[in-house]
């Protein structure tokens, strides 16, 4: 049997050799994606986020509103003479939010007429119009903190009682797994391993289809002695090998050298990364298995692949979505790795917290065997229609 | 009257061509399994598929637990007030952080918020007290409810304190109002007032399967035309060499034709069935479709003259869809770009498609509101349609000089056997 594995193994790896697009071009796609994602998020939080400013009071208050909103760090911000132009720059998409200052607002406030302060979002743009948003309330609130002080340091209240009376409640965020709510950290945690997902998934479909599809799987089933298992087993050698080492790599890219946030053990990440490696290549030969016609797998794999991203929940949460949907989500294996990231790098539960979710990701292995004998079949026979 | 002649047999051959081509392209769309998995199931069906997965945009009641050891009235209105907002339900109550911690690690619950035990005594000697929260960061949507939650609570709070302050040192009511709001304001989110996941995903992701799906059926269709050893950009033969825009505006009315359909149902049909908002004018949104479609036929007649086999498109290109998804700006904001992939965001039509469907459709622009991004597309499509154009060029004047070196070849051949017959 072993021979027979290291055939197909050995005529796998010179196949590699004839066709640049399994190895080159599957490594250069991850490392583009890699590059991509790593440099695209690398400020971690946005900064200098466009915030319209409508300034119909010209006071030395609003003009010191607008410097100081101008100087956070979030915002950066763009004057406008009238509500209208703003509104439309906003429906445009090129500020994310603007501020009304109302004439008199400087006066009204110092009679106590308590003008009203308006400001529009732009929510179409989440990240940018929630922080936004953010910015421009903790502005609100310290403007506002300011009249307050000014009148109590009138009527003679000390510093010390000021405190107590402008700001009764004080919360103390602890923000668990990411401190710095770092966009990057969040996204690029899930976005790597999805791009890996996604190749192991289209290649592997790709590695199988091919010999149907060249009409060479007569010379594979010969090499590997009749046996679909050697078959199996010895394509899938070379590919697990592989991309295993891209996981591992991955996982050390991450959590060694960007030294990304992982409380718990990089072991069991790496443990993660291999298990939802071979659960990928499982799903992969069940398809190519069910739909023997490269044409047709490949393409259910990339809509399938796709998907993962979405329902793997860590952007929408899962229990958000529609029950019926929440049930579809355990048939990615992406949704797993997440789960066991969580339990692992975020609050390092250790075994207890993630051995579900090794239990699950082990399930997917028994996933092809129904189908091994149709494979077996039409490798044999090649019965299907190579279009 | 000659020269009309020659004009107009010159325009009826040209529509000949034309109409062929185009027909010939369909004929291969409906040849080809793989290519209409992608056309039904991806365009028609995943528009479908990701309104309902995203049906319920806003999360609900995200789970927390409290840790109460304060155990004072302040403490116990605020563990109420915040059980009574829209985004948190107060599900456990524990006896110590521990026990607390045990929940958060199971996921039973998304969030913590503690009460220290001085909090009420705080309160009381009129000092600033302080709770904390633990919030799980695995998804920014928990965290983004146990923020909002806690703080819309904690501003209404502060304002009664306050008021309660104000009265014991002896302002008036209408005093310590004046002091506690001096500047009450008004917050408007008018284009998606729940800053819903739905409205802001879907706005951008709509458009961005019309780009990305026939992307995919035109570049495998021109791999596999490559792999059968025909070629994507076969001149009508009679023409000997010109006709090239023929080729192009052929097979590229082909695709326009299907995607303006596909285009309408995406852009009107899958909306209305899902309530999802359409604020933009329905001749706004069609002709934002018609420069959309356009400019993404041109850009992948350009693309796949670079394809040579059919599956490896996926495998090398798939991984566009999210990076393309993300070059928008729906999510990263624009003016955050790193400045390579800023330049890199004006290669795509999905860059400009997709901010002006937002803009239009959602935000509830007119054309002139998109007018940057009409022009950016027809600029591109323009650009687009000289490189297609000129890659049909060069691939006929490849494909006749391996011809005639195959003629060359074999008139060797011919005449080296003759040689030795003689």
């Amino acid at each position: 049997m072993w021979q027979y594995i290291k055939a197909v193994a050995i005529r796998e790896l010179r196949i590699w050799m004839q066709r640049p697009i399994y190895f080159v071009g599957s490594l250069g796609v991850i490392l583009f994606g890699s590059i991509f994602f790593l440099t695209f998020f690398k400020a971690g939080l946005p900064s200098k986020l466009p915030i319209g400013v409508v300034d119909y009071d010209r006071s030395s208050l609003s003009r010191n509103f607008t410097r100081q909103l101008d100087a956070t760090q979030i915002g950066e911000v763009v004057r406008f003479d009238d509500f209208r132009t703003a509104r439309e720059a906003m429906q445009r998409g090129s500020v994310t939010s603007i501020c009304v200052i109302p004439d008199n607002f400087a006066a009204d406030i110092q009679a106590f007429r308590r003008p009203t302060f308006t400001f529009y979002v732009n929510g179409l743009y989440f990240v940018g119009g929630s922080l936004a948003y953010q910015d421009i309330l903790t502005m609100i609130n310290l403007t506002s903190g300011a009249v307050q002080k000014q009148i109590l340091t009138a009527k003679g209240v000390s510093e010390y009682d000021m405190m107590g009376r402008l700001r009764p409640i004080y919360i103390d965020v602890h923000r668990i797994g990411n401190t710095m709510t770092n966009y990057g950290v969040y996204l690029n945690n899930l976005l790597l391993p999805g791009l890996l997902q996604m190749i192991i998934i289209l290649t592997t479909i790709y590695a199988f289809g091919t010999e149907l599809k060249y009409s060479t799987s007569r010379n594979l089933m010969e090499k590997a002695g009749g046996s679909i298992t050697n078959a199996v087993l010895g394509k899938l050698l070379v590919y697990t090998l592989y991309f295993t080492a891209v996981g591992i790599s991955m996982v050390c890219l991450l959590y060694v050298w960007l030294r990304y946030p992982l409380a718990g053990s990089i072991w069991s990440m790496m443990l993660n990364m291999v298990l939802m490696v071979l659960a990928c290549e499982a799903v992969a030969l069940t398809i190519v298995g069910l739909i023997p016609v490269c044409r047709f797998a490949i393409s259910i794999g990339a809509l399938y692949s796709v998907l993962g991203f979405s329902l793997a929940g860590f952007t929408l949460p899962v229990e958000a979505m529609p029950p019926f949907l929440q049930g579809i989500s355990v048939i990615f294996p992406l949704r797993h790795y997440y789960l066991f990231y969580v339990q692992e790098a975020m609050f390092a539960s250790g075994f207890a917290g993630w051995y579900q979710e090794v239990v699950h990701l082990l399930l997917f292995l028994l996933l092809p065997f129904p189908i091994l004998l149709r494979l077996k079949n039409a490798y044999i026979n090649m019965d299907y229609p190579k279009k | 009257m000659n020269q009309f002649h020659t004009i107009t047999a010159f325009i009826k051959q040209w529509l000949k061509d034309f109409w062929g081509i185009c027909c010939h392209e369909w004929k291969l769309i409906v040849h080809d399994g793989g290519v209409l998995i992608i056309f039904t199931i991806g365009a028609l069906g995943y528009p479908l598929l990701y309104n309902l997965m995203y049906k319920n945009g806003v999360l609900e009641d995200v789970a927390i637990a409290v840790v109460d050891n304060a155990d004072c009235s302040e403490s116990r209105r605020y563990i109420r007030e915040v059980d009574a907002t829209r985004e948190l339900e107060v599900a456990y109550r524990c006896a110590t952080m521990a026990e607390a911690e045990r929940l958060f690690q199971q996921r039973k619950v998304n969030g913590i918020i503690y009460f220290p035990k001085d909090f009420g005594e705080r309160l009381a000697r009129m000092e600033t007290a302080t709770l904390s929260i633990y919030a799980d960061m695995s998804s920014f949507l928990y965290y983004k409810n146990l923020m909002m939650g806690s703080h819309f609570v904690m501003l209404h709070e502060i304002g009664e304190i306050q008021i309660e302050r104000y009265a014991a040192a002896g302002f008036t009511e209408e005093q310590s109002m004046q002091l506690v709001s001096a500047i009450p304001y008004e917050e408007n989110n008018p284009y998606n007032r729940t800053f819903s996941y739905t409205i802001f995903f879907l706005s951008a992701a709509l458009l961005m399967v019309v780009q990305q799906t026939m992307f995919y059926g035109m570049t495998m269709l021109a791999g596999t035309q490559r792999e059968e050893h025909h070629s994507f950009a076969l001149l009508p033969s009679h023409l000997e060499g010109v006709g090239i825009g023929r080729v192009v505006l052929g097979r590229g009315f082909a695709y326009g034709l299907l995607y303006l359909a596909i285009g309408m149902y995406i852009a009107f049909i899958v909306p209305a069935i899902f309530d999802f908002p359409q604020r933009g004018g329905f001749w706004d949104i069609l002709v934002l479709l018609l420069f959309f479609i356009t400019d993404c036929v041109f850009f992948c007649s350009t693309w796949s003259s670079f394809i040579t086999r059919r599956e490896t498109v996926f495998i090398l290109l798939l991984v566009m869809s999210p990076v393309a998804m993300f070059l928008t700006g729906f999510s990263w904001p624009t003016s955050s770009f790193p400045f390579v992939w800023k330049c890199f965001s004006y290669l795509l039509p999905s860059t400009f498609g997709c901010q002006a469907f937002i803009n239009l459709n959602t935000a509830g622009g007119d054309l002139t509101t998109v007018r940057p991004q009409i022009i950016a597309m027809t600029v591109q499509g323009a650009i687009y349609y000289l490189t297609a154009s000129l890659a049909v060029y060069a691939e006929n004047r490849f494909i006749r000089s391996e011809r005639v070196q195959r003629v060359k070849a074999k008139r060797k051949e011919l005449l080296r056997r003759l040689k030795v017959e003689i």
